[in-house]
Parts: structure tokens; sequence; C-alpha cells
């Protein structure tokens, strides 16, 4: 068998997908034996005019990591798309939208009026607007349109496999890379690179008794290092989180609640609304006004519950009126 | 006019272009570097609990 043929790219995205790639340390080269890497923006000087001229499905790997967030963005997945047999959403932006998704609660036309006038540090008294074609000097410039809402790689393109976390951790794309080189995925659409569980499921804290009378923010308690954080009012997503990205999870080990990144758990499609209902649970009371007290505890929750899946969410973005 | 097309910009973080033009003589007239991208970290960290923000921040950038 010739050496696999992999791309990897990158949308709305910060490079910490890449950069996870290339935290395998020494063990890239034992990727690089097994397969020719065609397209790498971050890492190799291919342009997209190279992947333009491939025949269709030359690449047989796809690692696509960033969201949807404008025109060019969804072009390229369709190029890669179109380009290659197998499409891994890699990533939670481009599993579920991921941190630029959050961008859904603002209309795109009010985040490019904060940006380019409104914000404090912004001096534009001719109002600039980025176009998306400009005339200077008599050529033409052209620039992607920015989209009014952020999406999911799914959301724009078929969609085979989703490696989550943000990023997802180092060993965990060994180990895909490793059950793609020796052939040996699972069913299409699935999730590789982590659990089958809960991320509660591997928590090493201690559990005692659920029942929540208030929920509290870091600085407002002295908490037990020992004990789980949902337990004593700190909110942590353990519950709605995908488990896997590490043996204790990572964040628990730092001493910070989980945020999430790895996504729903199994048969799980929202991750918020399996938090609010883990919440729901634990709360210590049966009086209504008690309870909204109680639940006014709990600091952005939109931006907790999807802190990293806005866009793939049941509501992909805030509803304007 | 000629047109020299630099698309992506590779081997750093973010994205980029760059568009070159050459005169009838085959010498630069212009060069423009573009920067397709915007996310909106400057409006969606507005109104986020400030301990929150060292775990939104550092998706500006990853590298």
């Amino acid at each position: 068998m010739g050496k696999l043929k992999f791309a990897l790219y990158w949308g709305a995205a910060c490079g910490g997908c890449d950069v996870a790639v290339v935290d395998t340390h020494e063990k890239l080269l034992d990727i690089v034996a097994a397969a020719d890497i065609l397209f790498w923006p971050v890492a190799m000087d291919f342009k997209y005019h190279d992947v333009e001229e491939m025949a269709d499905q030359h690449i047989d790997i796809c690692l696509f990591n960033g969201a949807v967030r404008n025109s060019e963005n969804e072009h390229i997945a369709h190029l890669l798309r179109q380009k290659s047999k197998v499409m891994v959403a890699f990533g939670a932006c481009a599993q579920l939208g991921g941190i630029p998704g959050l961008a859904n609660e603002k209309r795109g036309k009010e985040i490019l009026d904060y940006v380019y006038h409104g914000s404090p540090s912004t001096i534009s008294p001719k109002e600039v607007y980025p176009q998306e074609v400009v005339s200077v000097s008599g050529v033409e410039l052209k620039l992607p349109r920015f989209y009014e809402t952020v999406m999911a790689l799914d959301q724009v393109v078929e969609v085979d496999y989703y490696v989550p976390g943000c990023p997802p951790e180092s060993a965990r794309i060994l180990e895909v890379v490793q059950a793609i080189v020796t052939g040996n995925l699972p069913p299409k659409g699935s999730v590789v690179g982590a659990l089958d569980k809960a991320l509660c499921d591997t928590c090493p804290r201690k559990r005692e008794e659920k029942k929540v009378k208030a929920f509290y923010r870091p600085h407002e308690i002295l908490f037990d290092l020992e004990r789980c954080f949902l337990e004593q009012g700190l909110i942590c997503l353990g519950p709605a989180t995908r488990g896997g990205c590490s043996d204790p999870p990572r964040c628990i080990r730092s001493n910070m609640p989980c945020r999430g990144c790895y996504g729903p758990p199994p048969d799980v499609t929202d991750q918020g609304v399996k938090m609010m209902s883990a919440i729901g649970s634990i709360i210590d009371s049966q009086d209504p006004e008690k309870i909204e007290q109680i639940i006014h505890g709990i600091a952005d929750p939109l931006g907790t519950f999807y802190r990293f899946g806005l866009p793939a969410s049941a509501l992909r973005k805030k509803r304007f009126l | 006019m000629k047109k020299i097309s630099i698309d992506p910009i590779t081997r750093l973080e973010g994205h980029g272009k760059i568009e070159i033009f050459l005169n009838d003589q085959g010498d630069v007239e212009n060069a423009y570097f573009q920067v397709p991208e915007l996310r909106g970290f400057e409006v969606f960290c507005l109104g986020r609990p400030v301990e929150e923000l060292p775990r939104i921040v550092p998706r500006i950038c990853g590298v």
C-alpha cells in the first residue's frame, strides 16, 4: 500500500489544533512516515491552487479544524470535501462551532460595527468597513463575506468523523492517526479520539451528596480541593461533556472545573440542555422562588453551558425579534 | 496588468493573502496584503465573567 495522503486546514481557528498535531513531537515523524501531507497552511507552502488542481478524492483524509465564519471558510470546506475521501471535523470549532461560535449571540453586523467603529481603541473617522470588493488604483481586490452567524463544519459539508477537543489532546490524535493508518475506523459519523462516556465518569474527585443550595463564582468561596466541584456549587460541565481528554481530565487535574470542550457525551445532542437538566436535578429546594434565586447565582449561563458549542446547539444563535 | 496571487500565505498563524500587480514592463506597480478573517473576540468577550476570560482569550491565537 502506498502512503496515505493527508490534508490539514483551518477555518475560523486559532491554530491550537495545528499546534496539537505538532505537539505529538517526535511521533510526528511516524505520521509523516505513514502519510504524505499535501496541504497544511501553518506548516507547509502549498496554495489553494495546488488543491484546486488535484483530482476529486485525491486526498485520503482531510483534518479540518476551525469554524465556518466567512465565505472563504465555506468555499475551502467545499473544495476540500470534493478533493477528500474522508472529511474529519477536527477540534471543537469544526465539530461544534467552538469559542468563535460565542459570536452567535450577536448579529454579524453588530460585530463589524464594534470592531471597525465602536470599540474604544478604534479611530476610524471615515468609518471604513471591510468590503467584499474594493477598487484601488485601477485594480479590484476581494475579501470573503463575513457571515451573519458561525457554523460548524457539518452545517456546510458532509462530515465523516469528529475529533473533539479544544484542542484535541495530542495523545488522542496519535490514536486517531493509528486507527486511520490501520483502517480501523468506526462507522461514519462517529466521534473518535475520546471515550464513550461522560467526563464525570472519569473524574477522580470525591462525590458525597449533590444537594446544592447556592452556586458560586470561584472568588466567592474557599472550596475543597478534593471534592466534586458541582456538589460545592461551582459550575462544572462534567455531566454534559464527553470524557477522554486525558486521565484524569486535564482541567480537573489543574483544579479547574470542566468547561465542556470535548462536546456532548454519547447520545446527547445539546450540551447546554444536558447541563441544565443536570443542574435541575441537584438543586436542593422545592420552592420555586428559592429555586429561581439559586439559578440566578449562575454567572453567564449561555457562555458557560454553550462555551464551545453554540452553533451546533438547538439554539444555534440568539433569536433577534 | 499581470497579477501574482499568494493565497494563502503559509507557515504562520492566521489567514492572509498577498496580491502583487505588475505593470507592462513587468515591474511591481502595487502590492496588497489582505487579512481575510475576523472572529469578533472584541465583542463576544464583553459581559463575560472576568474569571472565565483566561479560558476564552487563549483561543485568539493558539500558536
